[in-house]
C-alpha cells in the first residue's frame, strides 16, 4: 500500500508559517470551530469532577458542598471487593475484545468469500439483527439454553455427560458473557470491515489469481493487509475502553454464587454510589476509570508509533 | 493500494480533467471494456474452502437468527400464555394484542414523528460534521494535527457524568427542547477516527495534483475524497441513525416534562418499564404487587423498534457487501 | 446521485410531516374544561368524619404533575374517569412513574435539574427529597383540610414529622377504613400447591418439618404431572432484591412479626438480629438437609425472576416461601387461562415456626404506617392550597369509589341490598390493558383506603368485596377454605390477633439508611454477604463448616453497627 511506503520516508516537518498558516487557512479556521464545540460540550462537563472531592449533595450543588479530598478514593481503594472488581472488568474487557475482533474479522472476511451475493445479502442482513436485541431478551434466551433443561445440557445428556448448571459455576461465568459478547454484536461490528473490503480493487485479486495464489493466499496478501489501518485504529480505540465492559449483561447474568467474578466497576458503582445517593462516590470511581484509560492508550499509541503501525495520534 | 491505480488516476487528474470524479471502485478507466474475470480452474483447496465457509455461514446463520425468530414468536404469542415458557420460534397462542398494546401507546405518533426528525437531521448533520473534522485531521500538512486528534481523542475517554452535563444543558437552555437531541453530541471521536483512517488510504499524490492544479480543500473534500469514501460515509450514517434512533435516556434526562418532544424509544421504554420485571420493587403495602401486563408486549416492542432501521438497511446495503458494486460503476 | 436524492426525499417528507403535525395535533396539552359545575354531595351516615367533597369554582381544571418512584403505566390524557374526577373536583394530575432507572437516579436527577413536579412520591429515596429542600411542610395545611387531617390519628402524623419538627408526606397505604375487609394475605408465607393438602386429607401443617415431610412424601409418590414434566417439590427465588424470598424466613420462623430487616424483642425492647439466631441455623440447615436429599430445586441459586414465574406457572413446584404481591396475581391469571386452578395447583398460605405450638405473626392485622415514603407537594407547585384541597377531596368516598370500583352501571351493579359487585363482563373488561388506559383512574399512589364505605356495607376496594372474593375462588380453594373452617386468607394462616407496637415496622427505617453513617455501610456490606452466601451455605455438603465460614464472612461487616442504629432508632420511636 502506499501508505506503507510513504512512511518509510520520514515526512519533513511541516512548520509555522506565514506562509504555511495562509495556505492552511480554511483547514485552522474549521479547527477552530471544533476547538470551541468540544471545549464547550466535553471539556467543561469535566468541572463536574470536582464532586468526586466533595461530599456532594444537589442541595448544596457544585460550589458549597463540603471538601473531602481524596477520601472517597481511599474508600474505594481500601475496598477488597473494589479491587476485585477491577480485577472482573479488566478480565471480561481484554476476553471480550480478543473474541469480538477475531470474529468480526473472521466474519467479514469469509463473509466477503462467498460467491453468491444473494447469499452474501441474506448473510448480511441476519448476522447484524441480534445488535437490536435488548440486553435484556437475549440474556433470557441464553439464561434458557443453558438451564438444566436447555437445549445444551440437552446436547451434552445426549453425549452422556451430566448436565453442568452453568451459572452456579464462576468458572463458567467469563466465557459466557464472552459468548453473550460475540453472538449479539459480530454482525454490527463487521460492517466496519464489510465497508473496508468492498474498497479493495478487485483487480489485486485478479492479479493475484495470475500469480497463482490460492483462496487462502489472497486473504493473506491481500484483504488483510487491505484491513489493516481500519484494524489497528479499531483495537486502539478498543484497548481504551477495556475498563467499561459492561454492566448489564453481568447484571442480569450473574447471581450470589458467581459475584466474585461476576461483579464490575459498574456494579459496584450502582450498589454504593447511586443506591445510596452518593454521586462523589460514583465520580470517583468515573474519574479512576478514565485515568486508567488514558494510560492504556497513551502506552499503546507509542507502541503503535514505535512499531511504524498506525497510530491514534 | 497498488501502483497500477495510482498511476491511472494521475494520469486522470493531471489531464485536467476534474469534471469526472474517480468512482467508488476506482482503478479502472470506464471507457476501456470491463474484463471479464477469467475462469479458472478450481483446485482441491479452493472447494475445501468454499465447503468450509457455506457450513460455517449456515451455522453461524442459525444461532444468529434464532434469538430474532424467538422475539417474534413472542411478540405474536398471547401474553399470559407466554409466562409460562416454553416458546421457541412457533407462538402457541397466537395473539395480536401485544402489538395493539404498542400501537395503542399514547403519544405514539409525536415520538415517531420527532424519532424520525432527530435520526434525519441528526444523521445528515453529523455526518457532514464528522466528515469535515475526519478531512481535516487527515490532511498531512496540517499544522495542528496532532493537538486536534489527541483533544478528540480524550473525549472518548473521559465523562463528567450525568448531573454535570446536565447542568451545563440547562445553562445553555437546551433542556426541554428539541435541539438537544442533535446539537450536542454530533461530534464522536470514533467517526472522527475511523474516517480518517480511511481517508488516508487515498493517495496523497490526488491532492497534491489537484492543489497544484488550484483546487482549494473544499474542492478536494467535496470532489475527491468524499466520492472515495461513500462506504465509510454509509457506514458512520448508519451508526449515527441508529444511535438517534435508539436513544431514549437523553428524552428522559431532558424532555421528561416537555411530552411534546417525546422520541419513540421513550415511549415503548415506558411501556416497558410498567411491565418489567427488572424494576425497583413496588410498595409492598400497595395491594398492586407486581401485577405485571404481558411480558411478551416487551417482544412485540422490540420488533416494532427494529423494522424501521430493516427496511432502511437494503438502500444501504451495497456499501457493505462487496461484488455488488462491482460491475455497476455509477449508480 | 440517487443515494442523496433519497436523502433530500426523506428531508422534504419529514419537512411536510412536520407541517401536517403543527396543524393537526398541536397544542394537545392544554385542555380547558369548562364544565366545572358541581357540587357532588356526599351523604354520610357513618362514622367517618367524611364531608361534602369540595366544589369546584366554575372555571378551568387546574392540572398538577405527579412523579412516582414506582413502575406504573401512563393513562390516556383522555382518560374517561380521570375527566369525571377532574369535573367533580377541578383538579387532574398527570401522573409520570419510574423508567429505566432506579429511584435513587431519578430522583438524584430531578434534584439536579431543578424542575419538580407538584406531587411527588420518591419511594426509597424519599429521603433525599427532604435533605435538598424541595418538599412543603405540611402543618399548617392540615387543620384547614379535614378529611385529610382525618386520614391519619394525631399520634399518626407525629410519626411523620422530620428532624425539624414537620410534616413532609403521608404513606397511602395499609389505613383501613371502619372495619377491616381484608381477605387476603399479601405478605410473605410458605406457600403450598392445594392440592398436596388435599393429597393428605388436609392436615394441620406447622412446623418445617411437618412441610417438608408432606412435600417429600408427595413427591415420592408423585414424580412428575400428568404429561411427565418433573414436578419441583421446593424452590427459591433468591436473585437480586428478591432474595428476601430465602433470607427472612428466620424472622417468621420465630414467631415475630415482619419488622423486615431486624426482630424486635418486645420484652426487653431489644434489636435482635435474626441472620445469627439459633432458629436461623436451624432453618438453613433444614433446607440443606432437603436439597441434599432432592427436594430442593438445584437451579434456585442461579435462576431469574422469569424463570421462577415461568415455573410456578407451568404448576410444577409444590411450595416455596415468597410474598404474595411477589408472584400470585400473575400466577393466578395464568392458572385460570390454562385451568390449572381446576386442577389444585393454587397455592396456599401457611404460616409455619420453628416449634410446633408457637403463636405466629405472619399475618400483620392491624395497618402498617410505613414512614419511610409517601406523596409529597414540593416548592414548586404554584397552587399548594388546591393541591392539599385535591388530597383532600380524594379521601371522600365518592371519589375513591370513582377510582377503585368505576362508574355505577358502567363497572359495576347494584345489588338490592345496596352491595356493588361487577358480571363477569365487567371483570374482564376492568382487567384489560386498553381499558384501563383509557377509562380507569385509580391515582394509586394517592390517599385510599381499604375496609368499608361510609355506608357500611361495601368493601373500599373490590377485591376484598366478599362476594368478589368467594366468586373468583377455584373450586380446590374453597375446599381447603371448608376443610379448615375459614372463610379468609388470614384465618387460613391463624396468626395472633395484635395490634404492633408504635416502632412498627422497623423497615420502614433501615430502608431509608445511607451510607453517610457506619450502620448504612454496615447493612449494604450484610447484604453482598449474604446475598453471596445463603446460596452457598443450602447447597454446602459439609453444611456446619460453610456455616462458619459464613458468619465469619458475615462478621467482618461490623453487624453491630447497624444494630446500633436500629436500636437508636427503636428507642427514638418507643420513647415518643
Amino acid at each position: 500500500m502506499s501508505a506503507n511506503k510513504t512512511k518509510l520516508i520520514k515526512p519533513s516537518k511541516v512548520r509555522f508559517s506565514k506562509k504555511e498558516v495562509k495556505r492552511q487557512w480554511p483547514l485552522l479556521a474549521w479547527s477552530l470551530v471544533f476547538f470551541a464545540y468540544g471545549i464547550l460540550f466535553n471539556y467543561i462537563p469535566l468541572v463536574g469532577w470536582v464532586m468526586a472531592f466533595q461530599n456532594y449533595k444537589p442541595k448544596t450543588g457544585l460550589l458549597h458542598s463540603k471538601w473531602i479530598g481524596m477520601e472517597k478514593f481511599k474508600f474505594l481503594f481500601a475496598d477488597a471487593n473494589f479491587l476485585l472488581d477491577i480485577r472482573n472488568t479488566l478480565a471480561m474487557g481484554i476476553l471480550n475484545l480478543a473474541t469480538t475482533f477475531i470474529m468480526a474479522i473472521l466474519f467479514a472476511i469469509l463473509l466477503n468469500e462467498l460467491k453468491s451475493k444473494g447469499g452474501k445479502r441474506v448473510v448480511q442482513t441476519i448476522s447484524y439483527l441480534p445488535h437490536f436485541l435488548s440486553w435484556i431478551i437475549v440474556t433470557g434466551i441464553l439464561h434458557d439454553a443453558l438451564s438444566a433443561s436447555g437445549i445444551v445440557n440437552e446436547i451434552l445428556g445426549n453425549l452422556g455427560v451430566t448436565p453442568i448448571n452453568f451459572f452456579a459455576e464462576p468458572k463458567y461465568f467469563w466465557g459466557i458473557v464472552a459468548f453473550a459478547n460475540v453472538w449479539k454484536e459480530t454482525g454490527w461490528n463487521a460492517i466496519i470491515y464489510l465497508a473496508a473490503i468492498t474498497s479493495i480493487d478487485p483487480n489485486l485479486y485478479e492479479a493475484a489469481k495470475i500469480d497463482g495464489a490460492g483462496r487462502w493466499g489472497q486473504i493473506r496478501h491481500i484483504t488483510l493487509p487491505s484491513l489493516r489501518p481500519t484494524i489497528m485504529i479499531l483495537l486502539l480505540m478498543n484497548i481504551g475502553w477495556v475498563l467499561n465492559a459492561g454492566f448489564e449483561v453481568q447484571y442480569i447474568l450473574g447471581n450470589g454464587l458467581v459475584k466474585r467474578v461476576s461483579e464490575t466497576i459498574d456494579i459496584y458503582t450502582l450498589t454504593w454510589g447511586i443506591s445510596q445517593n452518593d454521586y462523589s462516590l460514583g465520580t470517583a470511581a468515573g474519574i479512576f476509570r478514565s485515568a486508567v484509560s488514558i494510560a492504556l492508550i497513551l502506552i499503546s499509541n507509542y507502541v503503535a508509533r514505535r512499531t511504524g503501525e498506525d497510530k491514534l495520534f | 493500494m497498488s501502483e497500477f491505480k495510482n498511476e491511472t488516476e494521475l494520469e486522470q487528474a493531471s489531464s485536467g480533467d476534474m469534471r469526472r470524479a474517480p468512482s467508488a471502485s476506482a482503478g479502472r478507466n470506464e471507457y476501456l471494456p470491463v474484463p471479464k474475470p477469467t475462469k479458472y480452474k478450481k483446485s482441491v483447496g479452493d472447494r475445501v474452502f468454499t465447503v468450509c465457509n457455506i457450513v460455517f455461514m449456515v451455522l453461524f446463520v442459525v444461532i444468529t437468527v434464532y434469538p430474532i425468530l424467538n422475539t417474534l414468536a413472542l411478540s405474536f404469542n398471547d401474553g399470559i400464555d407466554a409466562v409460562r415458557g416454553g416458546i421457541h420460534i412457533i407462538p402457541r397462542k397466537f395473539s395480536l394484542n401485544n402489538y395493539r398494546s404498542v400501537f395503542a401507546m399514547k403519544n405514539l405518533t409525536t415520538g415517531l414523528f420527532i424519532s424520525v426528525a432527530r435520526t434525519v437531521l441528526g444523521t445528515l448533520i453529523g455526518l457532514f460534521v464528522n466528515a469535515i473534522l475526519a478531512f481535516i485531521v487527515s490532511r498531512k500538512r496540517f499544522l495542528l494535527k496532532k493537538s486536534l486528534t489527541a483533544f478528540w481523542v480524550v473525549t472518548m475517554y473521559v465523562n463528567g457524568g450525568m448531573i454535570p452535563t446536565l447542568l451545563l444543558y440547562k445553562t445553555l437552555h437546551l433542556t426541554s427542547t428539541f435541539w438537544v437531541y442533535v446539537i450536542p453530541g454530533l461530534i464522536s471521536a470514533f467517526n472522527m477516527l475511523v474516517m480518517r483512517t480511511f481517508m488516508e488510504g487515498i493517495p496523497d499524490s490526488l491532492e497534491e495534483a489537484a492543489q497544484m492544479d488550484g483546487a482549494s480543500y473544499s474542492t478536494v473534500f467535496l470532489k475527491i475524497v468524499s466520492p472515495l469514501c461513500k462506504p465509510m460515509y454509509a457506514t458512520i450514517a448508519l451508526f449515527i441513525a441508529v444511535g438517534q434512533w435508539n436513544s431514549w435516556f437523553d428524552t428522559m434526562l431532558y424532555n421528561r416534562l416537555s411530552a411534546q418532544y417525546t422520541t419513540l424509544q421513550y415511549e415503548l421504554m415506558k411501556l416497558l418499564s410498567s411491565v418489567s420485571s427488572q424494576s425497583s420493587k413496588s410498595d409492598p403495602n400497595s395491594g398492586e404487587g407486581a401485577n405485571l401486563q404481558p411480558i411478551s408486549v416487551r417482544s412485540a416492542a422490540t420488533i416494532v423498534t427494529m423494522a424501521p432501521i430493516v427496511c432502511l438497511y437494503p438502500f444501504l446495503q451495497k456499501y457493505f457487501v462487496a461484488g455488488l458494486t462491482i460491475g455497476g460503476v455509477k449508480e | 446521485m440517487r443515494i442523496k436524492a433519497k436523502r433530500l426525499g426523506a428531508c422534504a417528507l419529514a419537512g411536510t410531516m412536520m407541517l401536517t403535525m403543527l396543524a393537526g395535533c398541536g397544542g394537545s396539552s392544554n385542555d380547558d374544561s369548562s364544565s366545572n359545575t358541581g357540587d357532588s354531595s356526599s351523604t354520610s351516615t357513618s362514622t367517618s368524619t367524611a364531608t361534602e367533597a369540595g366544589s369546584t369554582a366554575s372555571g378551568d381544571v387546574k392540572e398538577f404533575d405527579m412523579f412516582i418512584a414506582m413502575p406504573g403505566t401512563e393513562i390516556n390524557d383522555d382518560n374517561e374517569i380521570q375527566q369525571i374526577i377532574a369535573d367533580k373536583t377541578g383538579v387532574k394530575v398527570k401522573e409520570t412513574w419510574l423508567t429505566g432507572q432506579t429511584d435513587a437516579e431519578a430522583v438524584g436527577t430531578i434534584i439536579a435539574g431543578g424542575d419538580y413536579p407538584d406531587f411527588i412520591n420518591g419511594g426509597d429515596a424519599m429521603m433525599q427529597l427532604y435533605d435538598n429542600d424541595v418538599l412543603v411542610p405540611w402543618d399548617d395545611y392540615l387543620d384547614k383540610y379535614p378529611n385529610l387531617k382525618a386520614f391519619y390519628t394525631d399520634e399518626e402524623w407525629d410519626k411523620f414529622r422530620m428532624d425539624d419538627g414537620h410534616i413532609y408526606w403521608m404513606n397511602v397505604f395499609g389505613n383501613t377504613l371502619g372495619e377491616s375487609k381484608t381477605t387476603t394475605h399479601n405478605d410473605e408465607a410458605f406457600w403450598i400447591q392445594a392440592k398436596v393438602l388435599e393429597w393428605d386429607n388436609y392436615p394441620k401443617i406447622e412446623t418445617l418439618d411437618e412441610y417438608f415431610d408432606l412435600l417429600e412424601r408427595y413427591y415420592a409418590e408423585h414424580p412428575t404431572m400428568e404429561d411427565g414434566t418433573e414436578i419441583i417439590p421446593y424452590t427459591i427465588l433468591c436473585e437480586d432484591w428478591r432474595y428476601f424470598c430465602l433470607e427472612n424466613a428466620p424472622e417468621f420462623l420465630g414467631g415475630y412479626p415482619n419488622d423486615g430487616s431486624v426482630i424486635v424483642d418486645k420484652e426487653n425492647m431489644k434489636i435482635v438480629d435474626y441472620n445469627t439466631t439459633d432458629t436461623a441455623k436451624m432453618y438453613f440447615k433444614k433446607l440443606n438437609e432437603e436439597y441434599n436429599k432432592g427436594i430442593v430445586d438445584p437451579e434456585f441459586g442461579t435462576q431469574t425472576y422469569d424463570e421462577y414465574i415461568s415455573k410456578l406457572s407451568t404448576g410444577r413446584v409444590l411450595g416455596m416461601c415468597d410474598q404474595n404481591w411477589d408472584f400470585n396475581f400473575t400466577i393466578t391469571d395464568v392458572f385460570k387461562q390454562s385451568g390449572l386452578d381446576q386442577e389444585g395447583c393454587s397455592y396456599i398460605p401457611l404460616g409455619l415456626v420453628a416449634e410446633k405450638g408457637m403463636e405466629n405473626r405472619w399475618h400483620t392485622y392491624d395497618d402498617t404506617l410505613n414512614m419511610s415514603s409517601g406523596v409529597a407537594i414540593t416548592k414548586d407547585c404554584d397552587d399548594i392550597e388546591a393541591a392539599f384541597q385535591f388530597l383532600d377531596d380524594l379521601c371522600s368516598q365518592e371519589i375513591r369509589d370513582l377510582r377503585f370500583w368505576g362508574v355505577e352501571g358502567v363497572d359495576y351493579e347494584v345489588d338490592e341490598n345496596g352491595l356493588f359487585y361487577r358480571t363477569e363482563e365487567q371483570r374482564a373488561k376492568w382487567s384489560d390493558p386498553e381499558y384501563q388506559a383509557s377509562h380507569e383512574c385509580a391515582y394509586s399512589y394517592m390517599p385510599q383506603y381499604h375496609g368499608t364505605s361510609t355506608d357500611g356495607k361495601n368493601a373500599n376496594k373490590p377485591e376484598e368485596q366478599t362476594s368478589e372474593f368467594f366468586d373468583t375462588l377455584p373450586q380446590p380453594v374453597i375446599d381447603v377454605f371448608n376443610a379448615y373452617g375459614a372463610t379468609t386468607y388470614p384465618e387460613l394462616i391463624g396468626s395472633v390477633v395484635e395490634e404492633n407496637g408504635p416502632w412498627f415496622p422497623m423497615y420502614s427505617y433501615s430502608n431509608n439508611m445511607t451510607t453517610d453513617t457506619p450502620g448504612g455501610v454496615a447493612w449494604v456490606k450484610m447484604g453482598e454477604t449474604k446475598h453471596e452466601w445463603l446460596p452457598k451455605v443450602v447447597m454446602a455438603s459439609d453444611f456446619e463448616s460453610t456455616w462458619s465460614d459464613y458468619m465469619d464472612a458475615y462478621e467482618a461487616c461490623n453487624p453491630q453497627d447497624f444494630l446500633d442504629e436500629m436500636q437508636e432508632e427503636l428507642d427514638r420511636r418507643a420513647g415518643n
